[in-house]
């Protein structure tokens, strides 16, 4: 394995099937890492989005109830019937969690990405991240 | 010839041990390669035979020893996930009691103010930081280590990783989620 920077127009990236020969299938690869480094960024700030969007339309009164059956004895798998806030509290982390998941191994895959030591993708990873960043973190702190 | 090129090459194999081995086994396979066989994989596969994971008196032959390593490396994601989680709530805890000091100061027309400072911060040699310090060198140890096994490019090893990220953020995020950005609200 190459331990430094090349320019290249052959790589194998991450997968068996995704094989670049050409200039043509390496700029179509670098617009897939790009927008796989700006989905990542969207990612980070979606997961934030969510939950204060979360927080924001569950009343009060029901995130303290949250804290007291948080804190009582938590061996009760056949409690009384869950209510519809708590349903919908616990969907709203199971889908955190789902894209708690998607960015680790977007994550991963940007690394391994730039593991290649191509440095078109590199550059590809770097540009996407900071597109990503820009379009995506304004909306952060917007209500 | 094929045969007698293939002797010579195990010859030379026996008696040259600084040589790396595995240019010999490229040479001599029967399917040629037009560069190197690389020891280390480059795309994503799903096997458990010759599997070596970090360390190396640490490989996996059997399918028994790859569903140990993925229980193992799940759990390490996990712990992972949780360490996060403790080292927020850590610093939370650690900071709240010195986060507001008031004090007197005098105002226009000779009023008395309480003006209050914010200070979050951590002495310097104060347990709580030498703790978050001990905690961050082992996150940073175990974060590592896991972009190593995800390096590996083995499939289960990689699903390990993913799974245990996610089990664990949702199992230790769930009573975070709840509690703290609760304080977050009232401030």
């Amino acid at each position: 394995m190459a331990m430094h920077f090349i320019f290249s127009d052959e790589v194998v990236l991450l997968f068996d099937f995704w094989k670049v020969h050409s200039p043509t299938g390496m700029a179509l690869s670098v617009l897939v890492v790009l927008l796989l480094a700006v989905l990542f960024e969207s990612i980070k700030v979606g997961k934030v989005r969510l939950l204060h969007q979360a927080l924001a339309s569950l009343p009060i009164p029901t995130s303290q109830q949250l804290i007291e059956e948080t804190d009582q004895d938590s061996s009760n798998s056949d409690s009384p019937p869950v209510s519809r806030s708590h349903l919908r509290w616990f969907l709203c982390h199971f889908g955190q969690s789902l894209l708690h998941v998607t960015q680790v191994v977007i994550g991963y895959f940007m690394m391994l990405a730039v593991m290649s030591y191509n440095t078109w993708i590199f550059f590809g990873v770097v540009l996407g991240s900071g597109v990503g960043y820009y379009l995506a973190y304004p909306l952060l702190s917007m209500t | 010839m094929d045969h007698s090129h293939h002797m010579g090459m195990s010859t030379m194999d026996h008696n040259s041990t600084m040589s790396p081995s595995h240019h010999h086994t490229t040479t001599s396979a029967s399917h040629s390669h037009d560069h190197m066989m690389m020891m280390m994989p480059m795309t994503f596969y799903f096997g458990f035979k010759n599997v070596e994971l970090l360390f190396s008196g640490l490989v996996i032959n059997t399918a028994g020893e790859m569903a140990g390593a993925f229980v193992a490396v799940f759990l390490l994601a996990m712990f992972y996930e949780g360490l996060k989680i403790a080292r927020e709530s850590l610093l939370r805890k650690s900071q709240v009691s010195i986060r507001y000091n008031s004090m007197p100061v005098p105002g226009p027309n000779g009023t008395i103010l309480m003006e209050t400072h914010k200070t979050v911060g951590q002495q310097m040699l104060s347990f709580p930081h030498l703790l978050q310090t001990v905690l961050h060198i082992i996150q940073v140890v175990i974060s590592y280590f896991l972009m190593l096994i995800f390096m590996t490019y083995n499939g289960y090893l990689c699903i390990a990783v993913a799974a245990g990220a996610g089990t664990g953020y949702f199992l230790f995020s769930w009573k975070k989620a709840v509690v703290v950005d609760i304080t977050e609200h009232c401030h």
